[in-house]
């Protein structure tokens, strides 16, 4: 998720250049984008609520999947622990004045590289054929921190930025690796294609890491392998440890997660769920959300007297406009269905599912794509389960069905390692609006004294505050003890 | 054949070794200030929240308060008057064509440019920065007078004054220290003053996603500086010209943290241009705000 990312792309110009309006107000329509879904609230309240419950009703049994998340059903507009200072803190991030200390100067270099087990490169994605990942050296031995990002988060997204600037500070080399689900890793390291599988992505990122490891030059000296993710990365991150405990090839040592789901796909259709309550379904939701924004942004710039839509206005009006727990929550799903758009799409070009993307016929590199687009807007995850994730692995895995493909994508299936092994820690917030009750309790039971819950933060809600940031270097250096309580 | 085997084989670990992987350094991160910079902004947005409206450093309060308190209050937009979500783009096939030949040049030419620009000392990026900001003031002083914007007019020239003098030649912005902070504007928004719609989206080569009226914008913007030609820097000497151009666009575009296919969308083109389409409507909005209440105002440019 990458709902709270405005607050950290301040550096971009403030002013239209004469010369390069193009590139200087593409920026600004990225930081647009942001604020867009920070501030993507549906004022949509009331009737739309009601129409949308039952639109929610008959869309969910689509796939087993939600039968699990009869707890959260009952929650009102928020889902799993989610309160409405979770909901908020989802959005805003942590506040600035609460990060935790960081140094004045992260070193940084962009590795690019080819992958050679990957799939031919459809015409789409011309773009990318090779995957990106970030690194920071120290120039002293020292640990190796790897970190994942998040469902849909590129291997330099702004909030493994966070914590790329905490681990150097602490004196860890630190690389920072795409989400298996962003559309980037999906074209140049995906094995399949059809992201979402908790154990074959996690292969596949282990498989690259290995690759870009083996590759860093001679002066970068490695005295220790340690492995953290956030959201869906802290999952990937402790599946990786589990693999490499059995192949032994990065030695990886400890592994943190940080705000992870338990059941992948409980966690995703709780925000299926979210999307339909706060925006209702379907286009109609999507553009009455659209109209309402732009009405209220509108106005607001006019009252605001400036010269240009710029970052410093769009922060102030996701402030001013985002009010009521179903704004928060219309935010927090826009963003994540729109991460789920490009999965989607490259899921089922892989597949040959045929949804919106017809095999016989791929889109070529000058095809238009908005019908696409226009048509997976109102795709919900589960649409993406049943019709493209399903079908592949029934196809590609013996024996898989949909119900043990819901059973296998959970974190039960390293139960055993996470209860024995004292290298697995855990990070995440009594109001994560990803997980509900069991859930938590089952982090708890299973992960003992090597689970830090705070009371409050939402879902990442308070990564990089201080108290996050310290637990965390504490639980990597092997030095973590639960206070007393 | 031995030979051509050997050949093959040195051409592939030669040729491609550094294609398969690849380090790139980076300017490095500099978290510290960048997290007191945004704790300054969010403690700023707070108190403007909290206090009048739109009290930041931007606004020149004064004009824009009452103006827009009456203009919202006379014609707010409503979700009704939103423009389609769908953006006209009746170029497409050649708009994604250019859109891809920027994001290679992009990727080849400008960014390494601008990365090794942003390692020069921090004062002298900025200096250069302010240089070209202190230029295009020019622009603002010109199209505001031609929106009948003249306060605004008045309050380019002093910034164009103070810092071309005081700011030494537009080094420094000492008039943004002043409480003259930067508002600028340029052709295009005179257009869309007088009523002109943006038009169909166009992606200009080497500048990027535009509309038809952004692009004689450019022109316009152009023209107003060749005409100006303020300390001769547009005229006589090509190298010169040509020169200033170049560090220009190197400059402005390490001021600019896009990256093209960041996000490896294979929806980029779409979502660009519905932002960058979105965001000239919106500044739209506010330049027709301007418009409706100078009947009853009478001629008064609001806020003298």
């Amino acid at each position: 998720m990458r709902v709270s990312t405005v607050s950290s792309t301040r550096r971009t110009s403030r002013r239209l250049p004469p010369l390069l309006g193009g590139p200087a107000a593409a920026a600004c329509a990225t930081v647009l984008a942001c604020a867009t879904l920070t501030a993507a609230r549906a004022n949509v309240a009331g009737d739309a609520n009601a129409a949308a419950e039952a639109d929610a009703a008959t869309e969910v049994p689509a796939a087993a999947v939600i039968v699990a998340d009869k707890t959260a059903a009952a929650a009102g507009p928020a889902t799993g622990l989610a309160d409405s200072a979770g909901l908020r803190a989802t959005v805003f991030g942590t506040p600035p004045a609460e990060l935790a200390p960081m140094p004045a100067s992260v070193p940084l270099a962009e590795i690019d590289l080819t992958i050679p087990w990957a799939n031919p490169v459809p015409a789409v994605f011309w773009f990318d054929r090779r995957l990106h990942v970030w690194f920071s050296a120290q120039d002293k031995p020292a640990p190796l921190a790897i970190v994942i990002a998040g469902t849909g988060g590129g291997g330099n997204a702004s909030k493994l930025a966070v914590l790329r600037g905490a681990l150097y500070g602490a004196g860890y080399h630190v690389l920072t690796m795409p989400s298996p689900t962003f559309p980037g890793f999906i074209v140049s390291a995906s094995s399949t294609g059809v992201a979402g599988d908790l154990m074959q992505d996690s292969r596949d990122l282990y498989e690259a890491m290995r690759t870009v490891i083996a590759h860093l030059p001679a002066r970068v000296k490695i005295t220790d392998v340690d492995v953290l993710g956030y959201s869906l990365g802290g999952a990937n991150a402790a599946v990786v440890k589990s693999i490499d405990a059995h192949e032994g090839k990065l030695h990886i040592h400890r592994a943190v997660m940080i705000n992870p789901p338990v059941s992948l796909f409980t966690s995703v259709a709780r925000l299926d769920k979210l999307f339909a309550s706060s925006i209702g379904s379907g286009d109609a939701g999507v553009d009455r959300l659209y109209r309402q924004l732009y009405a209220e942004v509108a106005n607001l710039y006019r009252a605001s007297g400036k010269a240009e839509v710029d970052e410093d206005f769009l922060l102030g009006a996701a402030a001013a406009v985002l009010k009521t727990d179903a704004e928060f929550s219309a935010a927090i799903a826009m963003d994540f269905r729109l991460d789920l758009v490009d999965m989607f799409f490259a899921g089922d070009l892989y597949a040959r599912t045929g949804v919106v993307v017809d095999p016989a016929h791929p889109p070529k590199v000058s095809d238009s794509l908005d019908a696409t687009a226009r048509r997976l807007r109102d795709m919900p995850f589960t649409e993406y389960f049943a019709r493209v994730f399903v079908p592949y692995y029934v196809k590609h895995r013996s024996g898989a069905t949909s119900t043990s493909l819901i059973a296998e994508n959970r974190l039960d299936i390293i139960g055993d390692a996470l209860r024995n092994d004292g290298d697995y820690y855990a990070q995440t917030n009594g109001d994560d609006l990803i997980l509900d009750r069991p859930e938590l309790n089952w982090l708890e039971q299973t992960l003992g004294s090597r689970i830090v819950v705070y009371d409050h933060g939402g879902h990442l809600g308070n990564l990089g505050e201080r108290a996050q940031i310290a637990d965390m270097l504490t639980m990597l250096a092997g030095r973590w003890r639960l206070p007393a309580s | 054949m031995q030979r051509a085997l050997v050949l093959g084989v040195a051409l592939t670990l030669g040729g491609c070794a550094s294609r398969e992987f690849d380090i790139r350094t980076l300017p490095p991160e500099t978290p510290a200030a960048d997290n007191a910079a945004a704790a300054e902004a969010t403690a700023a947005l707070g108190a403007a929240i909290a206090g009048q409206p739109a009290q930041g450093e931007n606004s020149p309060a004064s004009e824009s308060a009452p103006a827009a308190a009456e203009a919202v209050a006379a014609d707010p937009v409503t979700p009704a008057d939103a423009p389609s979500m769908d953006t006209y783009d009746p170029w497409g096939r050649l708009n994604r064509f250019t859109y891809r030949f920027n994001a290679r040049f992009d990727r080849a030419i400008f960014v390494p440019a601008a990365n090794t620009y942003r390692r020069l000392p921090s004062p002298v990026v900025k200096g250069v920065h302010n240089f070209f900001g202190n230029l295009s003031e020019v622009d603002s002083v010109v199209n505001y007078v031609l929106q009948l914007r003249l306060k605004r007019a008045a309050q380019s020239l002093g910034r164009l004054a103070v810092n071309s003098t005081l700011g030494l030649a537009g080094l420094f912005d000492v008039a943004t220290r002043f409480k003259m902070p930067a508002a600028p504007t340029g052709f295009s928004d005179t257009l869309g003053t007088w009523g002109m719609h943006p038009g169909p989206y166009l992606v200009i080569p080497l500048i990027g996603p535009s509309t038809l009226r952004d692009g004689i914008g450019v022109l316009g913007d152009y023209g107003v500086s060749y005409g100006v030609n303020l300390a001769n820097l547009y005229r006589g000497n090509q190298e010169k010209t040509w020169s200033l151009g170049v560090v220009n666009a190197v400059d402005q575009r390490a001021h600019v943290s896009f990256r093209y296919y960041d996000t490896a969308s294979p929806f980029e083109y779409e979502n660009v241009r519905f932002l960058y389409v979105r965001k000239r409507l919106l500044e739209d909005e506010g330049l027709r705000r301007r418009k409706r209440p100078q009947a009853p105002a009478a001629g008064a440019p609001a806020g003298q």
